[in-house]
């Protein structure tokens, strides 16, 4: 939640409060804000101040203090996500209005290996954390815990990243050039569920007993 | 503009939730608003046998993004796997000052009402270094946690109890299913229940 300071104009057919929450919604629900993260909506309305009608057009402006309510989880916040898709690259995440979460390779429970006719990652726990991809591979599928899409998991929040996209000619760095078209995520999200916990919630769904046990 | 505090203070997956209930009640009235008006002006155009006048949509107003993002948030919250659905204001708010002893940051507090633990497992991604921190009142923590959630039908919890492989199955389905958050989702309550009498 962010007070802020904001002009904005009146819909002069709703109450007061009513339209300046109704414009400030408009201007950011559902919209990334840099280095603040994704807004939802308006929380409350904080000060207001008069009403100017400024030249060039017949609007009423407000100077205005107000909250929002902004999705961005913290690093080393716990949160439950749905698996979305699955690639050699990691997984990715969604939590319905936000997608642009991902589990890089780093962040899986090791031993861990990509099964590419499946196109879920599984985790075999009773392997040992040197084995090779191909023997990874070769293990009895019963012993595997897939990670399968559509399977909710319990994920850590590693960091995010703000990511602006600047207008203008492609940029040269270090005399490479950076192609135009190469778009970066406007806010992205790295999670991992390398720990125990973390991972399918059906993974340890009785795990407190058996770790007892152990 | 300008930003005057970048976290003024951290919402609960709870309070979020009824935020926006809130605002999709208040949507639901205006629609209802808007349709009887129209309607009346019909009525009355017809009477007369002019045309209706325009009316400016109140509904026009509002923008397609908060509408979408309203909607995708609630269904988030409200899905099957959050335990938001057997969460009370006065249960989280219990839940928060029962806590207060244990020492656990603000952060910790806020993942503890998120997530509901109720298994030691739980806990422990949420609270680092448990065992130095809670030592002996991992339980009392759990069962605190336990006692916050809405009390469900004794009926039901010991018919369930005796059969949790029954309750099982309408869970996976349930959770699978995208349009999951409008179900009445008896399987996570039932399942809840297994896990309380555990």
């Amino acid at each position: 939640m962010i007070p802020l300071l904001e002009f904005l104009f009146a819909s002069f057919t709703l109450p007061f409060l009513a339209a300046l929450i109704n414009e400030i919604n408009k201007k950011y629900a559902n919209r990334v804000f840099h280095n603040l993260g994704l807004c939802i909506c308006v929380f409350d309305i904080a000060e207001a101040g008069e009403g100017k009608v400024r030249y060039g057009d017949g609007f009423l402006w407000y100077t205005v203090v107000f909250r929002l309510t902004v999705f961005r989880p913290f690093p080393s916040e716990v949160i439950l996500a749905k698996v979305k898709s699955s690639d050699e690259d990691g997984i990715q995440l969604s939590v319905g209005f936000f997608e642009d979460m991902w589990i890089p390779l780093v962040y899986l429970p090791q031993p861990c290996a990509f099964d590419p006719n499946e196109r879920a990652y599984f985790w075999l726990p009773s392997s040992e954390a040197t084995s090779t991809h191909y023997e990874l591979l070769d293990s009895p599928v019963a012993e595997r815990l897939y990670i399968d899409q559509g399977e909710i998991v319990r994920v850590r929040v590693e960091k995010d990243e703000f990511w602006e996209d600047e207008p203008g000619p492609p940029k040269a760095t270090d005399g490479v050039l950076i192609s135009g078209d190469a778009r970066g995520v406007p806010y992205k999200v790295t999670c991992s569920i390398g720990e125990q916990g973390l991972g399918p919630t059906t993974w340890w769904k009785d795990a407190g007993t058996r770790m007892d046990e152990g | 503009m300008e930003i005057l505090n970048s976290r003024a203070a951290l919402l609960s997956n709870y309070e979020v939730l009824q935020l926006l209930k809130e605002l999709e009640a208040d949507h639901i009235a205006r629609t209802r608003t808007a349709q009887r008006l129209k309607k009346e002006e019909e009525d009355a155009a017809a009477a007369t046998g002019l045309p209706p006048p325009p009316i400016p949509d109140p509904l026009l107003a509002i923008s397609e993004n908060l509408r979408t993002i309203e909607v995708e948030a609630i269904q988030y919250l409200t899905a099957d796997y959050q335990p938001t659905r057997v969460q009370t204001a006065q249960g989280v708010e219990r839940l928060t000052k029962n806590l207060a002893p244990f020492g656990l940051t603000k952060a910790e507090k806020l993942q503890v009402v998120n997530l509901i633990p109720v298994e030691p497992v739980e806990l422990y991604v949420i609270v680092e270094e448990l065992e130095d921190r809670l030592r002996n009142c991992m339980e009392e923590v759990l069962n605190i946690v336990r006692s916050s959630i809405a009390p469900l039908t004794p009926s039901s919890s010991s018919a369930l109890a005796l059969l949790p492989l029954t309750a099982q199955p309408p869970l996976e389905i349930v959770e699978e299913t995208p349009s999951g958050g409008k179900n009445d989702g008896v399987g996570i309550e039932d399942d809840l229940d297994v896990e309380d009498d555990e």
